[in-house]
């Protein structure tokens, strides 16, 4: 004989409702420190390692680091930032532009400095450089006329740091800088 | 006459509601991951100020905390402390004698930590200059630097995008 199912057993459905309020007060209370910790505006830096500062009395090992490093080849690639244009070139030759005369890039037709074509004329010069030997092939000088602003410089470093090859890869251009000044 | 009070409205007031927090505890939860993501504890590097605006930059190098030189529109401050107004940097030389005497007395700290606690002293510095400042400027401040022995210099900047 089956049994009979029980009645007692026949409980209602509990209509329970999961209670977040804790949830809520954890909430109000994470929210407000977060804002208050967050990195609102992201800062990177611009690495510039200078070679330390020569100090005065040379010693006599020198002059031998400095036969050494006669026998190396030396790029010395200077990028002149002026106010008609940014000028290419090293203390053998000046990178040529469109113009024969004046500064390898020149400005766009708004007056402003032409990157793209830096860029351009950089990684071109790059190509040819990469594989010959040069012990700076990473090194470039940046100098420019006294008043160009340092948004300008910036700007033109960030040209500076990296580029795609023809596979994609992204490769250095030349991103070790140094900084010179034109004497007057 | 005074009407007779509804009978079907007389259980209206009691009715026991509850507070539907879905849609809220959904929008929480999006806020709490996105502060979560932008969350930093290294705290501000900069005070932005009129006189003080970083140039924009694609660079991604992280910043850290260091000895600092601000180069703001008219004052020079070193850690923040204003050290000489621009007008007083010397037109003719390039060596900003104040920053130097000021930048060595850092070195020396650096160095005495060096010796007394095994700091390194890494020889870096952060140079926060105003996006318009000129570049004579910007030389004379980093040549003073490399001179007074920080000749790693961290050109900071606030990044694109």
């Amino acid at each position: 004989m089956a049994f009979k199912p029980s009645l007692r057993s026949n409980n209602e459905e509990v209509d329970m409702e999961l209670d977040i309020r804790p949830v809520m007060n954890l909430m109000v209370v994470l929210i407000p420190l977060l804002i208050a910790s967050a990195e609102w505006v992201k800062l990177s830096i611009i690495e510039i390692n200078v070679p330390p500062a020569k100090t005065a009395g040379v010693g006599s090992g020198e002059s031998d680091q400095q036969q050494v490093k006669e026998k190396q080849l030396h790029l010395g690639l200077k990028i002149a930032i002026a106010h008609e244009g940014i000028t290419i070139g090293n203390a053998v030759a000046l990178l040529a532009g469109d113009n024969a005369e004046g500064p390898t890039v020149g400005l766009t037709a708004d007056g402003k400095y032409d990157f793209a074509k830096l860029r351009e004329k950089l990684i071109e010069l790059k190509k040819k450089v990469l594989g010959k030997g040069f012990v700076d092939e990473n090194r470039a000088v940046i100098t420019a006329s006294a008043d160009i602003p340092y948004q300008t410089i910036i700007d033109v470093m960030d040209n500076l740091q990296t580029y795609k090859d023809a596979e994609g890869n992204v490769k250095p251009l030349f991103p070790e800088i140094n900084f010179s000044k034109i004497m007057d | 006459m005074a009407f007779k009070p509804s009978k079907s409205k007389r259980n209206l007031g009691k009715e026991e509601g509850t507070l539907n927090m879905n849609s809220m505890m959904d929008m929480m939860t999006i806020i709490l991951l996105f502060l979560l993501k932008s969350f930093s504890t290294e705290g501000a590097l900069v005070t932005p100020s009129q006189q003080l605006r970083l140039p924009v930059s694609t660079a991604a190098e992280k910043a850290k905390k260091q000895v600092s030189v601000s180069i703001a529109k008219d004052a020079l401050l070193v850690n923040d402390e204003p050290l000489i107004s621009t007008n007083e940097i010397p037109k003719d030389q390039m060596l900003i004698p104040a920053l130097a005497m000021k930048l060595s007395d850092y070195a020396k700290q650096e160095r005495d930590l060096e010796v007394e606690v095994g700091k390194v002293f890494n020889h870096e510095i952060i140079i926060e200059g105003d996006e318009k400042i000129p570049f004579e400027l910007l030389f004379k401040v980093m040549f003073t630097c490399s001179k007074s022995d920080f000749y790693k210099m961290r050109l900071l900047t606030i990044k694109k995008g």
